[in-house]
Formats: structure tokens, C-alpha cells, sequence
């Protein structure tokens, strides 16, 4: 029954594997970069201009370690689908955000890597951040759409092959489904 | 070969078939849940742990007394009716308004640069300073509002005369711009360390004496067209502004101070 699976496995599962890694940086990356310096974190949350005063601490202190979380569980492929659904809706936010400064003719930095806060009018850069979110986004939808990719945990448990009549024939190490 | 045997064939491989889509089906429910749990742990450690280690690492900078700093020379201070503090001798003929917010780091970096000239300038009598501290910041410390306890707790400390040594205080260990800011607590304890006795500057402080002119005085800066810098997108209103005689300096020229008061005829 199971034929042909490596050939249809390997091309694509490579691709997202790359893809998984790269969004897993991006995570990574930004994430720590803001838990290293939570004023500065502050004050691009409050740069936006969107959440009351008494909300801005709490997203402040707290986001930066939602995107270290996700980075992990995207960089092991942990629930690969449902975490790229989480991180679209983290990154839909921030296109939104910067979507929403841009609209209202703030003047700011998004922050997204490190820096942030007000600027100088002539020193926005809107179109490149939108830009550079749309990227990740498309990452993100990728694992959405397609969540399978090598090296991951979901592999290892056997989560993401199509269900056929029997057991798969070709996993050294998937575990028995139980009997119900 | 007859057709009972074929369909007897037939059910026995539906069931079969059922049976198995039944059983990778609950082996994936199973797996699915685990991964939940996985998600679910994986995010709840990393964002509790960060929050904690984060509160730790953040307070312990700004959690104890404010240290005293003295002024470069001690003046006389008057609290007007609309909130500003008038320092120094009340003729003098020059008069140099000072807008800045204590959170404000460029307001830190005046101080360090022009404080002393200033303070001596005003406690010689050759200039008045009026002070407009302002909470332009108030978003920028985390809680919001430490700029305007802070302006609240300098006026009330003005009217007890020791403005210079709580005001060099403030500005020398200045809060990070998106930290703590300093407590009500902390703003109390650094009037006593100035030597401020009695409940009058506590319950000013508590009470926020003060808030309503120090936000009118924000609004009547921002609204001042002689207080207005150029930018790409228009004119705005900044902290530090200094103005002599109403109209702004600007501070990129170091002699500012020496010029007014020449201009003045007191060389």
C-alpha cells in the first residue's frame, strides 16, 4: 500500500523544514531581543498608541516570551499547524499595528526587532516592516496549509501522514494506536 | 463461487477497514492531546518564567531610596499660582523659563550640561528661572504617571525650599525612559533625605496637589507658538525647551547662558 511515499515525502517535507527553521529564528530572534530590554519593549508597545496605559505593561512583559515560546515549539515542530495558526495571529496583529500607526500618521519605530518607540517624522520605515511581516506571515501560512516537515517531533510521533487502512508499513518507530 | 461468499468477503473487509481508520484515528486524538498539553506547558513556563524573571531583574535597581544629590548652589523658590516654580531673585532682569519633564532623558542630559551655570546664575541674582515641570512622559514610564508625580512632588517641595537639592536629585538618578519610575514612597522618603519636615509635602505628594496646573501648564506649552521646534511634519513641542525673555534658545550653542545675561548688561 504504501508506495511511493519517500519520493512525494522528500522535496516538500525539506522545503517546510527550511521553512519551520526560518520562522523558528525569526521567533527566536525577536523575542529575545525584546526580553533583553523590557523598557524598551515598553515603550514600543506604548508607540503604537493602541492599548490602554494599564494594558501596555502586561503586553509588554509578556510578549517577548510568547514569541520565544512559539519559537521553540516551531523550531522542534511541536503541533507544527497549531502553533503556525498561533503565529499568525501574533503576526496578523502586528501587521495591524503597524497598519493602524502608518493610517494615523505616527511617527514610529514597530520595534520588531529591538529598537522601537518614537522617531523622527522623516524616519519611518512602514513599507519595509509591512513587507518584511507579509514574509514571515507567508512562513507561517506555509506550516499553516502544509505542516509536515522532517526533523520534527510531530514526525516522530507520526502525526501528519494520511490515515490508511492498516498500519503505515514504513515507520521504524510509530507507536501502536490503541485499540478502542 | 457464490455471491453469499463474496458479500461475506466484502463486510469482513468494511469492518476491517472501519476498524482501522477507527484506531488511527483514536491513536491520533491521543497524540493530538499530548501536543496540546506540550503547546500549552511549553508557552505557560515560558511566559510565566519570563514575567518573573523580568519583575526580579527590573526591581531590584530602583526599589530603594533615592540617593541625594545637592544642587551646585541653593536658591530661593516661590510656587506661582499656575503651578511653575519661580526660582531666584524676582527683579532680575532676565527671566529664563525651563520646560522640562523628569523623565525625560535629554531633560537629564540639560541638567548635566547647564544645571550649575543655571543654579549658580539664578542663586547670583543675575536671572530668574521659572520652571514649568511638566508630564509630557506620562505613557513613558511602566506604570504610566511617573512624570507627573514627579512634577507634583518637586512643586510641593519648592514650597517648603528645597526645590534645588530634591530637583538635582531627581535629575541625576533619573529613572530609564519605559522603567519603574519612582514610587510615591520613594518621592516621600528623598523629601525627608532634603530635609523636608511635616505632613504638608507627604500629603501633597499623595494627593497630587498639584496635577491640574501641571497639566495646564503641558497644554499652554504645547499650544505656545514661541515653544515650537521644526520638524519634517510641522511644528511640535518638546522637553527640554528653554526660553529667555519668551523666546527659545537654542541649546546647541553653549555660550546661551553667558549671552543672555551679557545681552542683559550684567557681563
Amino acid at each position: 500500500m504504501a508506495v511511493g511515499m519517500p519520493a512525494r515525502r522528500s522535496v516538500g517535507d525539506l522545503l517546510g523544514t527550511l521553512v519551520r527553521f526560518g520562522l523558528a529564528a525569526v521567533w527566536l530572534v525577536s523575542g529575545a531581543i525584546k526580553a533583553a530590554a523590557p523598557e524598551r519593549t515598553y515603550l514600543s508597545v506604548q508607540a503604537f498608541r493602541v492599548l490602554p496605559d494599564a494594558l501596555a505593561g502586561p503586553v509588554a512583559a509578556v510578549l517577548p516570551f510568547v514569541e520565544l515560546g512559539l519559537g521553540v515549539l516551531v523550531l522542534f515542530g511541536v503541533g507544527t499547524r497549531v502553533v503556525a495558526a498561533l503565529s499568525c495571529l501574533v503576526l496578523l496583529a502586528f501587521v495591524a499595528g503597524i497598519t493602524q500607526a502608518w493610517a494615523r500618521g505616527l511617527s514610529i519605530d514597530c520595534g520588531c526587532f529591538g529598537g522601537g518607540g518614537d522617531v523622527a517624522p522623516g524616519e519611518t520605515r512602514y513599507p519595509e516592516e509591512l513587507a518584511r511581516d507579509t514574509g514571515f506571515l507567508a512562513l507561517a501560512v506555509w506550516l499553516l496549509v502544509r505542516p509536515r516537515s522532517l526533523l520534527s517531533v510531530d514526525g516522530w510521533l507520526g502525526l501528519g501522514r494520511p490515515a490508511r487502512d492498516g498500519d503505515d508499513g514504513d515507520d521504524r518507530d510509530e507507536p501502536v494506536p490503541a485499540e478502542s | 463461487m457464490g455471491g453469499a461468499e463474496r458479500t461475506a468477503r466484502k463486510r469482513k473487509q468494511t469492518t476491517q477497514a472501519a476498524r482501522a481508520v477507527a484506531a488511527a484515528r483514536g491513536g491520533n486524538d491521543r497524540r493530538n492531546v499530548i501536543i496540546g498539553v506540550v503547546i500549552v506547558v511549553v508557552m505557560a513556563v515560558a511566559v510565566i518564567g519570563g514575567v518573573l524573571y523580568t519583575r526580579n531583574s527590573s526591581t531590584s535597581g530602583g526599589a530603594g531610596d533615592i540617593p541625594v544629590t545637592a544642587a551646585h548652589a541653593q536658591y530661593p523658590t516661590k510656587v506661582e499660582d499656575d503651578g511653575t516654580v519661580l526660582a531666584g531673585n524676582e527683579s532680575a532682569k532676565v527671566t529664563v523659563d525651563v520646560y522640562e519633564d523628569f523623565l525625560c532623558p535629554a531633560c537629564g542630559s540639560f541638567e548635566k550640561l547647564y544645571g550649575e551655570q543655571l543654579e549658580k546664575a539664578v542663586a547670583d541674582g543675575k536671572v530668574k528661572a521659572r520652571y514649568h515641570i511638566l508630564n509630557l512622559l506620562d505613557r513613558y514610564s511602566n506604570p504610566a504617571g511617573y512624570s507627573l508625580e514627579a512634577a507634583n512632588a518637586a512643586i510641593a517641595a519648592a514650597g517648603t525650599g528645597k526645590f534645588p537639592d530634591f530637583h538635582a536629585s531627581l535629575f541625576r538618578t533619573q529613572p530609564k525612559e519605559g522603567g519603574k519610575g519612582y514610587t510615591q514612597d520613594q518621592l516621600v522618603k528623598l523629601g525627608q533625605a532634603v530635609g523636608i519636615s511635616g505632613g504638608d509635602f507627604e500629603s501633597a505628594v499623595r494627593g497630587g496637589k498639584y496635577n491640574e496646573q501641571i497639566k495646564k501648564q503641558l497644554e499652554a506649552a504645547g499650544n505656545n507658538p514661541a515653544l515650537q521646534r521644526e520638524s519634517a511634519q510641522g511644528k511640535s513641542f518638546g522637553t527640554p525647551t528653554i526660553a529667555v525673555n519668551g523666546t527659545m534658545v537654542d541649546l546647541q550653542d553653549a555660550e546661551w547662558l553667558k549671552k543672555a545675561i551679557e545681552q542683559s548688561g550684567q557681563g
